[in-house]
């Protein structure tokens, strides 16, 4: 965003014409906000004094972990708080007026006229059963009282100027015929439809793929520059924040604890937990190191107000006073705010660094045979080879000749959107899914052949840790259970001991011993992805699948459960394939990488060369795509792909052909891209000869130097 | 051991989260289960001394529900009658489970084409009204009340395979029933020790439903004379004898009636508070 709110917000949002340097009122003014929950056993402060306001035309980010009340602060002003959560005190002003003193209808008269709202899950906000256009028409007809013919021509207004292209076909559609990115588009134009003075975007973009969710912010952010809008834009995600938000807000345990404008808060975080989190983000540009910064502990919950500083607990820079004085927040000029008694002898201080910045570990162990070797895997799903002939199916490519091999103590990163393909290679190298076509070798055996044969070995070598960490535990089991029974399996000791091994399984990865005779739902997220990595470890394998291990954590548990994955690989020298959407996470951790799209391999090689140039079209769109902070460098031009409805894998063609932005023509579509190598086993598969994709500008050049180079 | 500390806190919890539905579906059904054991010990009538002059009494301090068309003391019946009403309820429904879960668990698993054959058998199954398939099994036999029970049991098997089956299926995207399969473990423990135990609770709900209307079932079949026989005394069958009356005397039905009513709430409130305990969530720190 490059135009300041202040020179916006002097214009007057009335046609009165007022004195040009008199600051505007605020259009959304919260004060003293403070909610709680009803449980079953007692009740819990989700959000405690929290304030803030927002200028008319201003966009501003509400930053927090999950917990620290965010969204109930968003619902709230909404008025759609859920069963049991109640507005205790505090004011939630707009346009001057508090919503908590209009009667129901009067709030219901404002929500999708003058306050409308995006929500994080396409799929699930849309109502299956209707047309696109209709449900898009339903807040035109009841707020603007237009009539249904007047409404499906603003439909189409609307449509056109969230980008879509055909706005009759799409407005006629039903939302399981739209792509999630065109379902979200589809949304903010039901927002936009009253023209809104405010708009709420929950987490807008956190269930899409990195490059439609860059195409969605700009959108957003062109769109609130053309409507005049002001936003309160609700997200995890620090990079998009500093993308679109002038203003940023940032949440702790229901708390505000530091507020300003997004380039000071982001750039010289003045509180503790700010600094903290920016830390622990992963990022493509930082020195490569061994560990990340990481925040200790989880968030507290609170039952009555806060009495003493609610991040204290996890805080490096704690005292007593910190431990007994619940702290306020201090004005520290131009807009920002910060709730530390410290901040200022803390200002050049920096979150403490655990692993310095030395080079991760030595060489890689001396080449020997690979641990996994897969050569020309193809997986197809719901193919069908019936005599009969009205039964035969195609089925539908997941992964389409892909060849690759992992190092004893590599971590090979296989990054790719949804629908890539990326996790039905985890899934086959686990001999969880037969392969169609191909070989996957483990330590030079046939390992899909030896599951058929009822072989189960090789499963005591080869792991798998989970995305979801709550799904991948039975509710019904204690933590002991679920870690025993791969002992149990193996004919490993009799119960003391595999009670001996447990207990020293759940110190490994930094648990109590006591929590054996917990259940999953009884830990947090963080914890439960400890114990999936100690149960996968119970066998002590030599390979371990991440699929997605880390994605559905947050930051600063995310920093801890990826050292924690680093160690492992140190200190048992495990092999990982480490499967994940997010490019810096893979460029953290993976000693080479494969880029994959439309189930098969764009690009492969060490991580450094993978982030310069040449690029594979892909990889490049992928990189300009990744929201970055400050520090990253500026923004490049980006690269934005087309959302396009089609299922990605060319038959015969170029996978990405489709939504190429460098496509060459006819023999994309029809030839199979060449496959060359550039050095390093650097190999890049694309019909544009390498020396073009080498003069693409880097889209990176802050990229840490040397060591990239050197490996 | 380690575990020494923590597991009082989750016992300790646990009982001091016994459920509300629990408790009250247990008090509801104490009486029905003592008149089920003692029904003709504390009857103030013989359930079936008939007398004449007293016949079509209203409820009055003689006969506190009133008397039948033969001048059999209403209450007394229901009492003598609740032991075989819940039998019928209670033995049926636990057949059509030991026969439907197994069934629905490998439909789900296993897939393909022997889940297919077993939907389809169901589906057969099902396609008869459950009157005329209790009439199949018995009409070949002399009724007795075993036979009624079979009966019953074998219509409510399709219900309990298909619940059984579309839970297995959606355990089955769990991915600690992947985690399972990773580790290499055999169908059967899967089945047994993974799906089991997170099926039992919904079943526990829809088991409690099925009692209920085993119970109306075996009043159809009473009815029309293929459950229990007269003069014994049976909710369903009285309901069913009280029809033609139900003018000029509706008190005859009114006390099977309420303790139909009785045991059908009773037994809901139980099946809920059972799922509610078996589950661990409902323990521990939340």
């Amino acid at each position: 965003m490059t135009t300041a709110p202040h020179t916006r917000s002097a214009v007057p949002p009335v046609a009165v014409p007022a004195p040009a340097s008199r600051p505007a009122a605020p259009l959304l003014d919260v004060r003293g906000l403070t909610i709680s929950y009803g449980t079953g056993r007692g009740t819990l402060r989700a959000v405690s004094d929290v304030g803030f306001s927002i200028l008319p035309g201003e966009v501003m980010g509400l930053v927090g972990e999950s917990g620290s009340g965010k969204s109930t602060v968003a619902m709230a002003v909404l008025d759609l708080l859920g069963e049991g959560g109640r507005v205790e005190s505090g004011e939630i002003l707009f346009r001057g007026t508090d919503l908590r003193r209009l009667a129901p209808a009067e709030r219901r008269a404002l929500r999708g006229d003058s306050i409308a709202a995006v929500f994080q899950d396409p799929f699930t906000s849309l109502n299956p059963a209707l047309t696109v256009g209709r449900q898009i028409a339903e807040p035109l007809i009841r707020h603007k009282r237009l009539t249904p013919r007047q409404a499906a021509v603003r439909v189409e207004e609307l449509l056109g100027e969230v980008g879509i292209r055909d706005p009759r076909r799409v407005a006629a559609a039903y939302p399981h015929e739209l792509s999630g990115g065109m379902q979200q588009r589809a949304l903010i134009a039901t927002a936009l439809g009253c023209e809104p003075g405010l708009l709420i975007l929950d987490e807008p973009t956190t269930a899409l793929d990195v490059t439609v969710e860059a195409r969605i912010i700009d959108l957003l952010a062109k769109l609130c520059d053309s409507h005049h809008l002001s936003a309160l834009f609700v997200s995890h995600n620090l990079g998009i924040v500093n993308r679109i938000c002038q203003s940023v807000t940032v949440l702790y345990g229901g708390v505000v604890v530091e507020t300003g404008p997004t380039g000071r808060v982001l750039s010289r975080p003045a509180h503790p937990y700010t600094k903290g989190l920016i830390a622990a983000l992963p990022r493509i540009t930082a020195e490569r190191r061994a560990r990340l910064p990481s925040i200790p502990g989880t968030v507290a919950k609170l039952s009555g107000p806060p009495a003493a500083c609610v991040f204290a607990p996890r805080c490096p820079f704690a005292e007593e006073t910190c431990r007994s004085h619940p702290q306020e927040m201090r004005a520290e000029g131009d807009g920002t705010g910060v709730r530390c008694w410290k901040a200022d002898a803390l200002a050049t201080t920096s979150w403490p660094d655990e692993g310095g910045t030395a080079p991760r570990r030595g060489a890689l162990p001396a080449r020997s045979a690979p641990l996994v070797e897969v050569e020309h895997l193809r997986k197809i799903y719901g193919a069908s080879t019936s005599i009969l002939p009205w039964l035969r199916r195609a089925g539908t490519v997941a992964v389409d000749d892909v060849s690759f091999t992992i190092d004893r103590g590599e971590v090979l990163g296989v990054v790719g959107e949804s629908g890539s393909g990326k996790s039905t290679i985890g899934r086959a190298l686990l001999a969880l899914t037969e392969p169609s076509a191909g070989t996957v070798l483990f330590d030079g055996a046939d390992f899909p052949q030896q599951v058929r044969r009822g072989d189960q070995t090789l499963r005591r070598r080869a792991q798998l840790v989970f995305q979801n960490s709550a799904a991948s535990l039975n509710p019904r089991k204690t933590v002991g259970q679920a870690m025993e029974r791969p002992l149990v399996l193996a004919g490993r000791g009799d119960a003391e001991e595999r009670r001996r091994t447990v207990a020293g399984l759940l110190t490994r990865v930094g648990l109590p011993a006591a929590y054996a005779d917990r259940y999953p739902h009884e830990l947090s997220g963080g914890e439960r992805q400890r114990v999936n990595i100690a149960r996968a470890l119970a066998t002590d394998p030599e390979f371990v699948v991440c699929d997605e291990a880390v994605s559905a954590l947050d930051v600063s548990v995310q920093a801890n459960i990826l050292n924690l994955l680093a160690g492992l690989r140190d200190e048992m020298g495990l092999s990982y394939l480490f499967i994940t959407h997010d490019i810096a996470v893979v460029a953290h951790i993976a000693d080479r990488v494969l880029v994959v799209y439309g189930g098969t391999i764009c690009e492969e090689g060490p991580v450094g060369r993978v982030l310069r140039p040449p690029y594979h079209p892909y990889t490049e769109a992928l990189l300009s795509a990744v929201p970055r902070l400050a520090e990253d460098g500026s923004e490049p031009p980006r690269i934005l792909l087309e959302d396009s409805a089609l299922p990605p894998g060319g038959r015969g063609g170029c996978a990405f052909a489709g939504r190429c932005p460098r496509k060459l023509g006819a023999v994309c579509d029809e030839q199979a891209p060449p496959v060359r190598e550039t050095d390093q086993g650097h190999r890049i598969a694309c019909h544009i000869p390498l020396a073009t994709l080498a003069e693409r500008a880097p889209v990176f050049p802050k990229l840490a130097g040397g060591d990239a180079a050197a490996r | 051991m380690t575990a020494a500390s923590p597991a009082p806190r989750r016992l300790s919890s646990r009982r001091s989260a016994l459920p509300v539905s629990l408790v009250v579906g247990l008090v509801l059904l104490a009486p029905l289960l003592v008149a089920a054991f003692a029904g003709s010990w504390i009857a103030p009538y013989p359930y079936d001394e008939m007398n004449i002059m007293s016949r079509l009494q209203p409820p009055g301090p003689e006969f506190w529900f009133g008397t039948d068309e033969f001048g059999r003391d209403v209450f007394s019946r229901t009492l003598v009658g609740t032991g075989s009403s819940l039998l019928m309820g209670v033995a049926a429904t636990a057949l059509s489970l030991m026969a439907g879960v197994p069934l629905g668990l490998i439909a789900g698993y296993k897939g393909g084409r022997a889940g297919e054959a077993i939907m389809r058998a169901m589906d057969v199954l099902m396609s008869f009204p459950p009157i005329l398939l209790g009439i199949l099994v018995l009409a070949v036999t002399p009724p007795a009340q075993w036979k009624a029970i079979v009966a019953i049991g074998i219509v409510y098997v399709p219900q309990v395979v298909r619940l059984a089956r579309a839970i297995t299926l959606e355990l089955m995207q769990e991915e600690f029933i992947t985690a399972a399969r990773l580790r290499g473990e055999s169908a059967a423990y899967i089945l047994f020790h993974e799906i089991l135990p997170n099926i039992w609770p919904p079943l526990a709900v829809e088991a409690s439903l099925r009692v209920v209307f085993a119970i109306l079932l075996g009043a159809s079949l009473s009815f029309i004379g293929m459950g229990a026989q007269p003069p014994s005394s049976d909710w369903g069958l009285m309901i069913a004898e009280a029809r033609p009356f139900v003018e000029q005397a509706p008190w005859i039905a009114l006390c099977p009636g309420f303790a139909l009513a009785i045991a059908v709430i009773g037994i809901n409130l139980l099946g809920d508070g059972l799922r509610a305990l078996l589950d661990p969530r409902n323990t521990g720190s939340h």
